[in-house]
């Protein structure tokens, strides 16, 4: 083994170390939940590995999870209090220098957390890791006006196309989210690389995904390092009905692009009778996280 | 024309922006947690030689540019065009001295250059990483500062102005770097 690799692999030890020291210091309690699923995540943009299992009794088709979101969250409405998962994830469709089929995610829950309150400690968090430099925090809204002039929360989707034309940026896009997405892409993301640790929150309501949407805005944040997105926090839906309408809005979106495996996870809907307590979640990328480590 | 999704793109691929042809120099895929994948690419402008970025879509198809890069040879200049010629076949291709400013203190007559042709007009020249020129004028080295370090301004044949060390004199042929526009020994 080269001392590279050692040094790497003793960097990422002490990380996942570190990271239970600091939950166990806040009595968040570790869990484990299944990575092979019946069903397959909806979100429209993630795809799931799947898999056939069982061929030599009775052949059925399984699925990797992408995110141990709602085997967590079926533990939260059971009653769990604060909770947290290290675990491999596996995605389809996904290459580059910041993209693999697989890679480490942390997520945890805590009770009673609203946005701002998840973001303060996932600051402290990441600071406690070994990240270094001053914390920053813009909304959406901010984000948009300061770093490319637009008005994002009041700009209609044939607005934006017009926007999107005049920075001669494609405007091929079924759903204002999706443009919405692509512009922040275009042209915020590259000036949050001037800021070391960066929070944006409160997007539109269009991209809720899970979050709660109030007042206008879904309590939802992303964590960007020097330009490198690693974590995206909710403010957590708490009831069945909520959730049944989102899966169904990324089913939908699903069969326009004529993509596979449509189906919502009834057992996850089933659970949610009793509801989720008020929670605030996050997923952060571990690798994505270490490589921010100087 | 032919057309290149995102998929296709690599470093090296020539595309037209802006009505310009431009040559991919990176191409990093990103990926939102929730939201589609877009690819952020670098690309130099071949005709003003400057380096943009762009985002595109992914999946977006953008057209292909009909560009080559030929060896060829330096004639000469009649002072509004310069003069090249592909030794294979000794086509001849002239280049308007307008889109010569970055190169024209490097050519040599003779010497051998690479020739950028889109739509079969030629529209940049990449001289060769060294050349030999010609001192015409420079001021008289300071005697027994044989090890000189700051060295002193030189015009070369060619009209390019290069720092040289104290003890090169007029008319004395050196090796010029034509990418940094340093002096690179005496030749």
């Amino acid at each position: 083994m080269t001392a590279f690799s050692n040094f790497l692999l003793k960097q990422k030890a002490g990380v996942l170390q570190k990271i239970r020291q600091f939950f166990d210091d806040q009595a968040v309690l570790e869990v484990q939940t299944p990575s092979l699923l019946d069903v397959p995540v909806t979100d429209v943009y993630i795809d799931s590995i799947s898999m056939q299992v069982n061929e030599a009794i009775e052949a059925k088709t399984q699925f990797l999870h992408t995110s141990p979101e709602l085997e967590m969250k079926k533990l939260l409405s059971q009653g769990s209090g604060d909770i947290y998962q290290i675990c491999q994830v596996y995605r389809d469709n996904e290459q580059g220098s910041q993209n693999f089929n697989e890679f480490t995610m942390l997520e945890y829950y805590r009770l009673d957390f609203d946005s701002h309150q998840l973001m303060d400690e996932v600051a402290t968090l990441i600071k406690t890791l070994g990240v270094k430099g001053e914390t920053h925090k813009l909304s959406y809204a901010q984000a948009f006006e300061q770093f490319a002039h637009i008005d994002i929360l009041n700009s209609s989707f044939d607005a934006l196309k017009v926007i999107a034309k005049s920075h001669q940026l494609s405007v091929d896009f079924d759903w204002i989210e999706d443009l919405q997405i692509f512009l922040f892409t275009a042209l915020c993301e590259p000036k949050l690389e001037q800021f070391p640790i960066c929070f944006i929150y409160d997007y539109p309501a269009e991209q809720s995904a899970l979050s709660k949407v109030e007042k206008g805005v879904s309590r939802r944040f992303e964590l960007y390092l020097s330009g490198v997105e690693v974590a995206n926090g909710y403010d957590e839906l708490q009831d069945a009905s909520a959730y049944e309408k989102i899966f169904n809005r990324e089913n939908d979106k699903r069969r326009c692009l004529n993509k596979s495996f449509l189906a919502a996870d009834t057992s996850f809907l089933q659970q949610l009778k009793r509801p989720l307590p008020q929670c605030s979640g996050v997923a952060i990328g571990i690798d994505r996280l270490i490589s921010q480590i100087a | 024309m032919a057309y290149y999704s995102t998929s296709q793109f690599k470093n090296g691929l020539k595309l037209i922006l802006d009505g310009n042809p431009c040559s991919i120099i990176n191409n990093e895929i990103r990926k939102p947690g929730k939201g589609q994948a877009s690819n952020r690419v670098k690309l130099k402008d071949l005709i003003t030689g400057k380096t943009l970025e762009k985002t595109f879509k992914s999946g977006e198809s953008v057209e292909g540019a009909d560009v080559m890069e030929l060896d060829m040879q330096y004639l000469y200049n009649d002072g509004n065009e310069w003069n090249f010629m592909d030794p294979n076949n000794f086509d001849q291709f002239v280049i308007n001295d307008n889109n010569m400013d970055d190169v024209r203190g490097y050519l040599v007559e003779q010497d051998m250059c690479v020739v950028t042709l889109w739509n079969d007009n030629p529209i940049s020249v990449t001289p060769p990483n060294h050349v030999t020129l010609e001192v015409v004028d420079t001021d008289p080295g300071l005697k027994g500062d044989s090890a000189g370090t700051g060295g002193k301004p030189a015009t070369m044949n060619t009209g390019v102005v290069v720092q040289v060390p104290l003890f090169i004199g007029i008319g004395e042929k050196v090796k010029v770097d034509t990418r940094t526009n340093e002096y690179a020994g005496r030749s």
